[in-house]
Order: C-alpha cells, then structure tokens, then sequence
C-alpha cells in the first residue's frame, strides 16, 4: 500500500518536474527522418535537412542555458563558431583529420564556454544577454584583425568533408545520417541532463536564485556547469557545419546563428530540450519552403528572412511566452490532469457505493 | 560553546545605520525570538547572519568558528539554514521538488544517493509541516501560507544545526499561525540539539514558544530576557507604545 502510493507518488512527481513529452513520439519523429531519405526525396531537401539537424543540435544546446537555467545568452553564436574556426585551424596548421578535429573543437568550445561563463555570472537578465551578445562580435573583430591566421572575411577553405570518397549524392546521404546520429546522441544526453537532479537544480537557479543559495546550492557551480554543458554541444553543431559546408567564416559568428536558437526555441517551446528540435524543423520548412518557393523571396535577402522569423518570434511571445510548443503540451497535460481527477473522482463515488451496500 | 554567536555587529546603509553594535548568541537546543518594530533592523540582522549581507564590522560565529561573510550556500552546509519572509518558493517546480533542490546541496545530500530516496526524504519533510496533500502541485498554485511551510521544510531538508525564521507568521490567519506553531514546536522536540531564531514582529504567537527574547530598535539592541520579563520591561512597552506622558 504505501510503496504503490510512493510509486504513483514517484512518476507522478518525475511527470510534472521533467516534462517527460511521450517517449512514442520521439520514437516516431526519429523513424520518419531515418525513412526520409528513402522515399527519394531530392539532394537539396536532404541538405536542408542536414542543417535542421545541426540546428535542433545547436537549439537544443542553446535551450538548457536559457530554457533551464534561465543564463539569457543571445550570443550563442560564439560557441558555434568556436567550434567551426577551432576544427578548421587544426586541419589547417596541423593538418589532422576531422575525426580528430571535431572531438578537439568540442572540448575547446566547452572550454570556452566554462571561460564564457565567469564573467557572465556578474551579470543577469537583460544586462546578460547584452554581454553575452558582445562575445561573438569581439572574437569576428578579432578574425577580421588577424586575417593572416584566421582568413579573414573568406574563412578557411577547403576543409575536408565527411566522406570524401563517396559521390555527391552519397556524401549527402551520410551526412544526413551522421548528423541525425549526432543529433539523436546529444538530444539524449541533454535530455537526461535536464531531468536529472541536476537539470532541478538548474530550474531552481532560473526561478529564485537566492532561494536557490537558501537551500545551500552553490548557484556559481551550477551556472559554470550549464554554460559548459551548452558550450559543448553549441561547438560540436558548429564543428559539424563547417566540415558539411567545408568552409569556416565569420557569418557563422553573426547576429543571425545568434538568434536563429531564440527562433526555433520560441517556434518549438522552451525549457523542454525537445522544443528546439522540432522547431528546427519548423524553421527550415517555413523558411527553405514557405519563403523560398511559395513567396519566393531569393535566398540572397537573408535579412529579409531573419525579419520575418523575428516578427515571428515576437508575436510568438506575447502571445504564448513559453513558445508555441509548450502551449501545446500545457493543454495536453491540462486535459490528461483533468482525466486523473475523473477518474479519481469516480474511484471514489465507486467507494461510496460500496460502502452503502 | 555556543551554537551562534554574534558579536558588535554593525551594518550601515549610507547615513542609517540598520544594525548598531549588536551581540547576542544561540545555544544548542534553545529557541530565541528577535522581536521589535518595522524597521527595526530585524531582517538586516538575519541577511547579515544568514550571509546575504557583508557587515561593516562585527562577527558572526558558528559553533566556535567565525562564518563572517561567508557565501549563503556555504554557510547553509555549515548547518545554518533560513527562510525568507517574503516567500521565494521555485514556482515552475511542484512542491515535493522544491524541497528535493535542498536535498541536492551537499549537506542535504549527504545520506541520500537514488532519486527514489530523495522522494521518499522530501515527502518526511512536507509531512513535517503538513503539505503532503499539495505535493505534486507546482509551487505557483499554492496559497501563502502554504508557502510559508514550503519554506521551512525546505529549510529543513538540509538538516541545519541552527534553524533561522525569518517571520514565519507574516501575513498567516490565526489557525495558520496555530498550526505552524505546533509544527515548530515539534520540530524543536524532534531535534533537542537544533537552535532555532525566529525573527517577528507578531508577538502573541511568538511569546509562547520562544525560551528567550532579544528586542531590536533602530538598530540596537534594547532588551534581553524570558518572555514573561519582556512583557513587563518598561523600554519595550515604550517602543511598542509610545512613550507614555504622564500628568501627574
């Protein structure tokens, strides 16, 4: 009796602090994108869709920083184009192979985002996101500065791709399968970051800090540790973007990757890790799709693009600010909440019946 | 030794001084109450305590070892935990989580390893101040006085040698304050060797379970004595009434 009631007692607590989105829509989500490129789609929708995975990769990340632990950075790009500038250096003055590459960039860019984070803990809220904000534009400055080492506006060229011996057509192939794998990996790990007893933590930091300290958190700790966490998997998207695009440049430090996460955590919801990743997908169909080829604005109007997307966002906020995503599953918990006080009700009313006989 | 003790502390806020030159202490087991008016200093005094605030000068001693400035979450595993009187509860999680992030700071971690443990420890603590039935509910939807236990048994979760409250009655109707009442009382018995300092400007509530008194006014510290002493001292009518004019 009193372990089933700890039991109930148990998942119904782990259902309402980790937002646990049902594991069967995961699993159909990932065997849609598995099937995807079997039904013969053409290369450019695959390539696009190698970017939504890099994206959901790189929102995701952006998500527990923001969406969890409340550290609001709008400058994410900076540990997308640490990792994309870290791989491409190797390659270029060592000569290393990606394979090596890419796990360096990653350990770089989560150490930079440990660094990142020491002065950003001076700071909070509005005064935070103007900070982290200056980040990816002081380190472009320095790209343009020292243009012997870094390139410059070009970037480093030529850097070898993922599978260099297959064709075209094939190439896109695994690497739409390589970066859903990377994908499905770091979506994991997050996930299961967030619903630990650290991922908790992490939201009691975003709602009261000093409540936080009241309860003997050491709130400096777990900051470092999300910005660290965040700087990993941001880096590891940006290392696998450069080596898909084979070209690491100062667009990838731009206002827009930095605002590109805000999009699609807003778009899919936010604080729940999985949000990103679904509005990634609703990113790059709106905006590859809708704006391409049903408005048909070129693709060279980036900026035209980012201000739909912004207007977007805006409006997204003021009207769900938890994103249109958690909207959703708000009323799907609402209604299944509701459900349980039925039943329990009628668990009851039959009681009562019992007890007359 | 004493559990906690405080030394001349002074705290200034530009030309006011909020804490003037304060001492006292708490002994293992003992239940002090920090009365006076608004403004008194009361809450400026428990910051100081609690490590929120830096003092201009004193100390603040826990058992024995000086904690002067110390950063709250390390003083809280020090053994020296607190509430707020404005509650701060984290509302996005529910309640019996919200109890389980004290159970995650190294001293309230300190005998647990599974999560299902650390359910079954949070729902000991809202059974200690009665909230097992709101347990899943997210803390945004409980009342105020709900709240106010959330608080303490969040404060207990990290199983503090000394225990400060800070207005735990603020704002409570009277069969509220009863019951949290009879919960600190219980508390007290359950742990013999538990300081406890209970900050408050409602003083029926607090003159029947306190063993001593300290009265603070405008920063200082006026009286010191039993309840029963307290009640009687002439200084304090004064400051809680008024002077009194006499025509003779």
């Amino acid at each position: 009796m009193v372990t089933t009631y700890l039991r109930r007692a148990y998942s119904s607590f782990a259902a309402h602090v980790f937002d646990i989105p049902p594991r069967l829509l995961a699993l159909l989500l990932l065997s849609f994108l598995i099937t995807l490129p079997l039904t013969g789609l053409n290369p450019y929708v695959i390539s696009v869709m190698t970017s939504a995975n890099i994206l959901a990769i790189f929102g995701a990340s952006w998500d527990l920083l923001v969406g969890r632990t409340g550290q609001m950075s709008l400058g994410h790009a900076l540990f997308f184009g640490i990792g994309a500038y870290s791989s491409a250096l190797l390659f270029e003055f060592y000569g290393l192979p990606l394979w090596i590459t890419i796990p360096l960039a990653v350990v770089i860019g989560a150490a930079c985002g440990l660094l990142i984070g020491f002065p950003c803990l001076r700071t909070k809220g509005p005064y935070l996101a103007l900070v982290s904000m200056a980040f990816p534009l002081i380190l472009s400055s320095i790209f343009y500065f020292f243009d012997d080492i870094f390139k410059g506006e070009f970037g480093i060229r030529g850097l070898p791709s993922f599978f260099p011996s297959l064709a075209t057509k094939d190439r896109m192939l695994g690497n739409y399968y390589l970066t859903l794998l990377l994908l499905f990996i770091s979506a994991v790990i997050l996930y299961k970051i967030a619903n630990s007893h650290t991922g908790i933590v992490f939201v009691s930091i975003l709602d009261d800090e000093l409540a936080s300290k009241a309860s003997g958190i050491n709130v400096t700790k777990y900051k470092l540790m999300a910005f660290t966490i965040s700087g990993l998997f941001a880096s590891l998207a940006g290392a696998a973007y450069a080596h898909i695009l084979g070209v690491a440049n100062p667009p990838l430090l731009s206002l827009t990757w930095s605002f590109v996460p805000v999009i699609v955590t807003f778009l899919g919801g936010i604080g729940t890790i999985y949000g990103p990743i679904i509005g990634a997908y609703i990113y790059y169909l709106l905006d590859r799709y809708f704006l391409t080829i049903i408005i048909e604005i070129p693709y060279e109007l980036i900026y035209i693009r980012l201000l739909v997307f912004t207007l977007i966002v805006a409006i997204i906020v003021i009207k769900w600010p938890r994103g249109i995503g958690r909207f959703v599953t708000d009323k799907l918990e609402d209604l299944q909440e509701g459900r349980e006080i039925e039943e329990i009700m009628a668990e009851r009313e039959k009681k009562k019946k019992k007890k007359q006989k | 030794m004493h559990l906690l003790e405080v030394e001349n502390l002074t705290k200034r806020f530009g030309g006011l001084t909020a804490v003037n030159n304060v001492t006292f202490h708490v002994d293992e087991g003992e239940l002090l109450g920090i009365i006076g008016p608004n403004g008194a200093g009361k809450t400026t005094l428990f910051n100081i305590i609690t490590g929120f605030l830096r003092p201009d000068s004193g100390t603040v001693k826990f058992r024995g070892e000086d904690v002067t400035g110390l950063e709250p979450h390390k003083l809280v595993n020090k053994g020296v935990a607190r509430t707020f009187q404005v509650v701060r509860p984290f509302r996005h999680l529910p309640v019996i989580a919200n109890v389980a992030v004290a159970l995650k700071s190294p001293r309230g971690s300190r005998k647990i390893e599974w999560l299902k443990t650390t359910a079954r420890k949070a729902l000991d603590m809202l059974e200690d101040v009665g909230l097992t039935d709101l347990m899943l509910e997210p803390a945004e939807n409980i009342g105020h006085g709900s709240l106010k236990r959330l608080e303490m048994a969040r404060a207990l979760a990290t199983e503090p040698d000394a225990l400060m409250l800070d207005e735990p009655f603020g704002g409570l109707n009277p069969l509220e304050t009863d019951f949290l009442t009879k919960s600190i009382q219980r508390i007290h018995l359950d742990h013999p060797t538990r300081g406890i300092v209970i900050v408050e400007h409602k003083l029926y509530a607090l003159m029947k379970i306190v063993h001593r008194v300290i009265v603070l006014h405008e920063g200082e510290k006026i009286a010191e004595g039993k309840p029963e002493e307290i009640a009687k001292n002439k200084k304090v009518i004064e400051v809680y009434m008024g002077k009194a004019t006499l025509h003779a």
